[in-house]
């Protein structure tokens, strides 16, 4: 080709790119890595699924359910929704020291905190503390957006009016003497929930911002009043609010109600009686849920899950069999039946 | 009398000299209604105006199903009750796409434009578009004609015109238009330009139409009336040659010419692919609204079973009614899974696109240095389109030949001159110094010759040349003291212009008398008569007396017809004929020259009946001339034979033969004649030496008869059988002419026959068509086969085929821009074909579709995750990624630009998209499952497991690994995360809380060792498969490669960088990467 710059004002530019000829690396692949690679990835897998079950099976779980559906069940008597300020306890025993902190989480089964409607039906405008919201409420909190004389309701929306509201208490049965175990509630909630996300509107006393508003249909205190004990634990920042207000992901869920942190139980549950106390408001066997409560102690990937473990266990195995039929489909094709 | 004409279809009145009348009738638009009956002279390519270019953008845009549909999704976004996402997520791409498309369309629209200005301006001092129906104009030598003219008069005797017709059909020879008789004896007396200025005659004829050889009309002028046909007009796009000076009546202008009426309609072409895209988006559609039905179900049962009993989810239902509930989930569901149609993919589309294209233009190797031109793909959106071309349909003349024929051998008295093995420009000039009027350009070597010549010593030579320079129709011109010629034919004047270089001058000639200059010795010949050419002829013959008083009669014509006229034991025939044999080997143009010496008994009677015949108006003249003239050529002695070298563009054989190999079928399309044609058809390796020609005659029979190919196969078998048992592969090729082609129209259940019939075949010629059976040819194919067509010419006869295949490419050449202002791509020569179609049309192809695979995987997967969420949230809509969403499409793009592979495969995508949106949600399903795990992130678990599965998914497809895709799969990665701080960040959440709800669930996530074990575990789990087929396929080439390579040793002739490495690809290029 004539290589006269001058007259070729149209010639295309003669670089790497514009010509597709990019220097480019092609990967080789044959059996050699191919199969290895399997082997290889597939017992990394397994690896991590056999540290996972392990860690898995060392958590300790205790589930109690105390729905009340059955005859025999103590909390039967409370099981009917008529009833009021219900209390019922359950009694239990820890053979051997239940090592700490121990976790207490409520779990709640076929309650679709997922379903979209209700699950938008929130105002983060007014959870963030902004008062024109308090007046007039996000229109997706319909219908717990105005209450009957059409006031606001602040908090608006499904989610925060079916807060759960069961409270439990732990004693621990010593001599026929009921010790009661504390319960850390700080900091069950996301940091960033309970410092960012969620603000109480800067007014105080608290109680002045929620004027001319009601509160949700299905609470019985209003949200400045939620934990009487602690004066800074109220309004949004309320931690059982928080965890609350965080939905679920399926169905079946629980939510970290406290934690066993403190005093002579800093090490866990020794082995003993317990009772457990409930308050029994919230109504479930309408919808066929089942509530129960979980002591849990964690590992660094978190509570029990044997599911992570036993996928790994399977992929990493399944890896390691599809190794083998490689190489029986290898071992075809390189060494053809010849005689 | 208007009434007569108006009963015999002659509608069309144009008034000479009356521009008031004419303009008030002109066409007038106005946002794109129009009235009025004449086209303004306006030559006009463009499309769009200011005022209707949104409009139609518009209009055009929302053809495409997925645009209708996302602004249908747009429109269910504004309503707030069903709304689930934010209604700017689905408005910010449809704007993208839309305005990206529209402005591209505006640029393409604007080089047209341009293009167009230029055009208009050359004609002066009147500009083309001032041009009206009933203007007098005046056409100079050499000018282009601007309009559809009637001939009123012209400078040359009889008022004779001559016009190229070469735009039109690819023919360069001279043709002549005659104006009336009247209009000639009135209009050229002097002063003629008054007379002309005053003419008020008044021509009635046909409503504008396409029919290039036809014209009816009458003129009334001074109480007479005219017939006019088609000799009196000259049509646009034709150029008037040795005439200096032309008047004309316009007839018709712009859109209502002849030739703009046969170029077809300028419509958007869309390719295969993107078809095929639209099918799958409407399939898609379809399948979702099917899903969102069932769903919608499942949420009103879920409604009335479940949540009325639940007290905190009863309230919930909307008005307590199930059934509304689930009509306004319905929709919530259809703006959900909106995602699942790619929408994004039309913007990554259109950039790979862009970027394909100018990966043409920047191609060196299709760069011709001589005319400073590099390729350039005009419509961008055809890349992909030239990897899947199944037919070629090529123009002739200037495509396929430079049109520039040489005489390059002579056989004379059996002895042969010349070599026709030398390359034309290898061969040694000659020494012609002696020869005052030699110019140059002959490109034979033959000094024995010119030695016998200027020794005069042999008759027959003599002889020859004097049938050379007397037998032919060519005018001499006199330009500094030689002549130049300008020819009927271009063989005419090959062989004129040989004899000058060799001292047979050919010096001028009047109406009975020849000036011929024989080695410096000027002798006049008469004219007695001149047997014209005709194609069902083949031959034409002069007689003449000589200066010595004799009458002889030179005949020069086709092998066949001269040789059955040759008088009995005519010496030198044997040797002559193996020399005819030779030529055509070499596939020159032969013509037997020939003389017959006239006894004047026998002259005079025949001039007698010859001149009674001529008289005649009959019908039968032309047989009883024909008659007559067979007569007189008879008892011919054979002089000798001509070969003349029709030059093919560079390289034309070698990509005719590799096209071939890649499977692309190359039929030729022409104006020109058949004979032309069927020799360049050998010239260019498109026929080999034994290929049977299938001709009018038998495949008339063959279309006839019941079962077509049945009967084809047989006559072939039959063939077989007779020649020769071995050669099973013999190639047959059909020659058709336009005639022929016209009683298609007449049997269209021939259509479906025949291209049957024409895939059996190598190859189709079509010979003596017009532009718009060109076209038709081209919709023929397209009717009955789902190959891509792809077209490829240079002259403004070319134009409505290139506007009618899918692809049309046009060549640059000296023809004018006609052809190339209408084509998708062009080219500087026939030879950039194979490159653009084996390497850039191939490396779209694979590229888009392996692209548009992995795309609707990647689109399907996510938005299919949605399905299974519902199933455990009530049916009720949730969404995991709104914001997500919005940004995925942006991280891949830059992908895709490098090498992909594989055939298309959607049916398959979309299975395993299924599977792994199946896998992307049940995996995290389990996991988290009964624990404290909230929905924030969990949905950000799933989304960073289906990055991880879309870029282990693109690492798997990527072959060759350029910067760039490093780069790219780096970059989209880290995008993501920085995607994810940036929409959960608190900044954004300060500012909308309600929008960017899902601030600090990535901080969470991204700091639980369990979010990425599960992210982890998900993508491999939804890539194992497509991990398991790779590595099969690996293990299994193995096998394969070896039988490859030990069938083809041969370098590959296309340097193709990235091209043969895959050999899973099936695209119809696999042959192209065999042995050339």
């Amino acid at each position: 080709m004539v290589k006269d710059e001058n007259e070729s004002a149209n010639r295309p530019d003669n670089t790497a790119f514009t010509q597709q000829r990019l220097p480019a690396w092609q990967p080789m692949l044959s059996a050699g890595i191919v199969i290895p690679g399997f082997v290889l990835i597939g017992l990394a897998f397994i690896g991590i699924g056999v540290a996972l079950f392990i860690t898995s099976r060392s958590i300790q779980v205790l589930e109690l359910d105390y729905t009340g559906m059955e005859q025999d069940s103590p909390c039967f008597r409370c099981s009917n929704a008529d009833l009021r300020d219900c209390v019922c306890s359950i009694r239990f025993s820890i053979n051997s020291l239940f090592e700490g902190p121990v976790f207490f989480y409520y779990g709640l089964s076929n309650y679709f905190q997922n379903y979209r409607r209700y699950g938008v039906s929130r105002d983060d405008n007014q959870l963030y503390g902004d008062l024109t919201y308090f007046k007039k409420p996000f229109d997706q909190c319909e219908p717990y957006r105005y209450d009957s004389n059409n006031q606001p309701i602040v908090p608006c929306g499904s989610v925060a009016n079916s807060m759960f509201n069961d409270t439990f208490t732990l004693f621990q049965n010593v001599n026929d003497q009921q010790v009661v175990v504390p319960l850390d509630g700080k900091g069950i909630a996301w940091w960033t929930d309970y410092n960012i996300k969620f603000r109480n509107p800067s007014i105080t006393p608290l109680r002045n911002a929620f004027n001319g508003t009601a509160k949700p249909l299905f609470w019985s205190r209003p949200a400045y009043e939620l934990d009487p004990s602690d004066p800074a634990n109220n309004g949004f920042i309320n931690q059982d609010f928080l965890v609350w207000m965080r939905t679920a992901a399926l169905p079946d869920f629980r939510k970290l109600y406290r934690r066993i942190t403190e005093g002579n139980y800093a090490n866990g549950l020794p082995a003993g009686n317990y009772t457990l106390e409930i308050a029994y408001n919230y109504p479930v066997l309408s919808f066929n849920g089942r509530k129960k409560v979980v002591f849990s102690n964690v590992s660094w990937m978190g509570g029990k899950n044997e599911f992570l473990g036993i996928a790994y266990l399977v992929i990493g195995s399944l890896c390691v069999v599809m190794s083998v039929v490689m190489l029986i489909v290898y071992a075809k094709f390189k060494f053809p039946e010849e005689d | 009398m208007d009434k007569d004409c108006a009963e015999s279809g002659l509608t069309w009145q144009v008034r000479a000299n009356q521009r008031c009348y004419h303009k008030r009738q002109q066409k007038k638009s106005f946002l794109g209604f129009c009235w009025g009956r004449c086209s303004d002279n306006q030559v006009r390519s463009y499309k769009y105006s200011v005022l209707t270019f949104l409009p139609l953008t518009l209009f055009e845009q929302f053809q495409r199903a997925a645009n209708l549909y996302f602004l249908f999704m747009m429109a269910l976004q504004c309503v707030p009750i069903i709304s689930s996402i934010q209604w700017y997520i689905s408005i910010i791409p449809l704007i993208l796409i839309l305005s990206v498309r529209a402005v591209k369309d505006l640029i393409n629209d604007m080089g047209r434009r341009r293009s167009d200005v230029l055009i208009s301006q050359s004609f002066s001092p009147a500009q083309w578009k001032d041009l009206c129906v009933g203007d007098i104009v005046r056409i100079h030598k050499d000018q282009t004609i601007p309009a559809d003219v009637m001939l009123l008069c012209s400078t040359e005797t009889h008022s004779l015109s001559y016009v190229e017709t070469a735009d039109i059909d690819g023919e360069t020879n001279l043709k002549y238009r005659q104006a009336l008789g009247a209009t000639h004896d009135e209009l050229t007396s002097e002063p003629s330009e008054c007379r002309l200025a005053s003419f008020d005659g008044v021509v009635f004829c046909e409503e504008p139409n396409d029919g290039m050889y036809a014209f009816r009309g009458q003129l009334h002028w001074r109480g007479e009336r005219f017939l006019l046909d088609n000799e009196h007009l000259l049509l646009r796009g034709t150029v008037l040659r040795n005439t200096q000076i032309a008047y004309g009546l316009v007839i018709y202008t712009g859109a209502d010419t002849k030739i703009l009426r046969n170029c077809g309609k300028l419509r958007a072409k869309r390719t295969r692919l993107e078809s095929s895209l639209n099918r799958a988006v409407i399939g898609i559609v379809v399948f979702l609204l099917l899903v969102v039905l069932l769903l919608a179900i499942a949420c009103g049962v879920f409604a009335s079973r479940v949540m009325i009993r639940t007290e905190v989810l009863s309230a919930l239902v909307i008005n307590g009614d199930p059934v509304y509930t689930g009509f306004l989930v319905y929709w919530s569901y259809f703006i959900l899974l909106g995602p699942a149609v790619p929408i994004m993919l039309y913007v990554t589309f259109e950039l790979i696109h862009t970027f394909h294209s100018k990966f043409i233009n920047w191609d060196l190797e299709m760069y011709w240095p001589q005319t400073d031109c590099p390729a350039q793909a005009r419509n961008t959106s055809l890349c992909e389109e030239l990897g899947q071309v199944e037919y070629l349909l090529s123009d002739k003349t200037g495509t396929l030949t430079q049109n520039r024929l040489l005489f390059r051998q002579c056989c004379i008295a059996g002895e042969i001159y010349g070599d026709a093995s030398v390359r034309a420009e290898d061969t040694e000039p000659m020494d012609l110094t002696w020869n005052p009027f030699s110019r140059g350009g002959l490109f034979m070597w033959a000094p024995t010759l010119v030695e016998r010549l200027r020794a005069q010593r042999c008759p027959t030579i003599s002889r020859f040349f004097t049938a050379l320079t007397v037998c032919h129709t060519v005018m001499a011109q006199w330009k500094e003291d030689v002549p130049v010629y300008q020819a009927a034919s271009p063989d005419e004047g090959a062989l004129v212009g040989a004899a000058r270089e060799l001292g047979w001058v050919f010096l001028s000639r009047s109406r009975d008398v020849m000036v011929v200059s024989e080695m410096g010795v000027t002798r006049h010949y008469k004219l007695l008569a001149l047997l014209d050419f005709t194609s069902q002829r083949r031959r034409m013959s002069v007689l003449v007396r000589d200066p010595e008083g004799s009458l002889k009669l030179y005949c020069k014509g086709a092998d066949i017809v001269i040789l059955e006229r040759l008088q009995r034991d005519c010496p030198h025939q044997e040797s002559t004929e193996q020399a005819l044999e030779l030529f055509s080997q070499a596939c020159l143009r032969t013509l037997c020259i020939a003389v017959r010496s006239v006894s004047e008994t026998s002259w005079e009677q025949w001039s007698k009946t010859l001149a009674r015949a001529a008289a005649m108006a009959t019908f039968d003249r032309n047989a009883l001339l024909e008659k007559l003239y067979d007569e007189m050529e008879q008892d011919l002695q054979l002089l000798g034979v001509t070969a003349i070298e029709d030059r093919l563009q560079e390289d034309v054989p070698e990509t005719i033969s590799l096209l071939k190999q890649a499977g692309i079928k190359v039929w030729v399309l022409t104006g020109d004649k058949k004979e032309t044609a069927v020799n360049i058809g050998y010239a260019c390796k498109l026929l080999d030496p034994d290929t049977r020609l299938l001709e009018w005659q038998e495949l008339r029979q063959i279309l006839q008869s019941p079962d077509p190919v049945v009967h084809f196969l047989k006559i072939k078998q039959t063939d077989l059988w007779a020649v020769e048992k071995e050669k099973a592969g013999v190639q047959t090729a059909v020659v058709l002419t336009g005639p022929e082609l016209t009683e298609f129209d007449q049997r269209p259940e021939w259509g479906v026959k025949f291209m049957n019939l024409a895939q059996q075949c190598h190859t189709v010629l079509c010979c003596r068509v017009t532009p718009g059976q060109k076209a038709d040819v081209v919709t023929l194919v397209r009717k009955h086969t789902s190959s891509i067509t792809l077209s490829i010419g240079d002259g403004a006869n070319d134009v409505n085929m290139i506007k009618t295949a899918h692809v049309g490419v046009g060549l640059t050449g000296v023809e004018g821009g006609q052809a190339v202002q209408n084509a998708d791509f062009s080219l500087s020569s026939f030879r950039f074909l194979q490159r653009l179609l084996l390497v850039h049309g191939r490396w779209s192809y694979r590229r888009i579709s392996l692209f548009l695979r992995y795309f609707l995987f990647k689109t399907c997967s996510f938005a299919l995750v949605h399905l299974w969420f519902s199933i455990f949230n009530g049916f009720s809509a949730q969404d995991v990624s709104a914001e997500n969403s919005l940004k995925w499409p942006e991280l891949y793009k830059c992908g895709q630009r490098q090498e992909l592979s594989g055939p298309l495969v959607l049916f398959a995508s979309l299975v395993y998209a299924l599977y792994a949106s199946f896998v992307l949600f049940f995996v995290p399903c389990g996991v988290y499952y009964n624990s404290a795990v909230d929905y924030q992130t969990m949905a950000v678990t799933v989304s960073m497991a289906a990055v991880f599965t879309a870029n282990i998914e693109m690492v798997l497809l990527t072959r060759n690994w350029t910067k760039f895709n490093i780069g790219a799969v780096c970059v989209s990665l880290l995008l993501y995360f920085i995607c994810s701080r940036i929409t959960h960040s608190k900044f954004l959440f300060q500012r909308a809380p309600a929008d960017y709800l899902f601030y600090g669930a990535s901080d969470e996530a991204f700091t639980d060792p369990v979010v990425w074990l599960t992210a982890l575990l998900t993508a491999w789990t939804a890539v194992l498969p497509s991990m398991t087929f790779l590595a099969l396929s690996v293990i299994q080439n193995i096998h394969g490669k070896h039988k490859v390579h030990s069938r083809s040793q041969q370098p590959v002739e296309l340097r193709s960088q990235f091209g043969r490495k895959t050999s899973l690809c099936r695209s119809s290029f696999v042959v192209a990467q065999g042995p050339v």
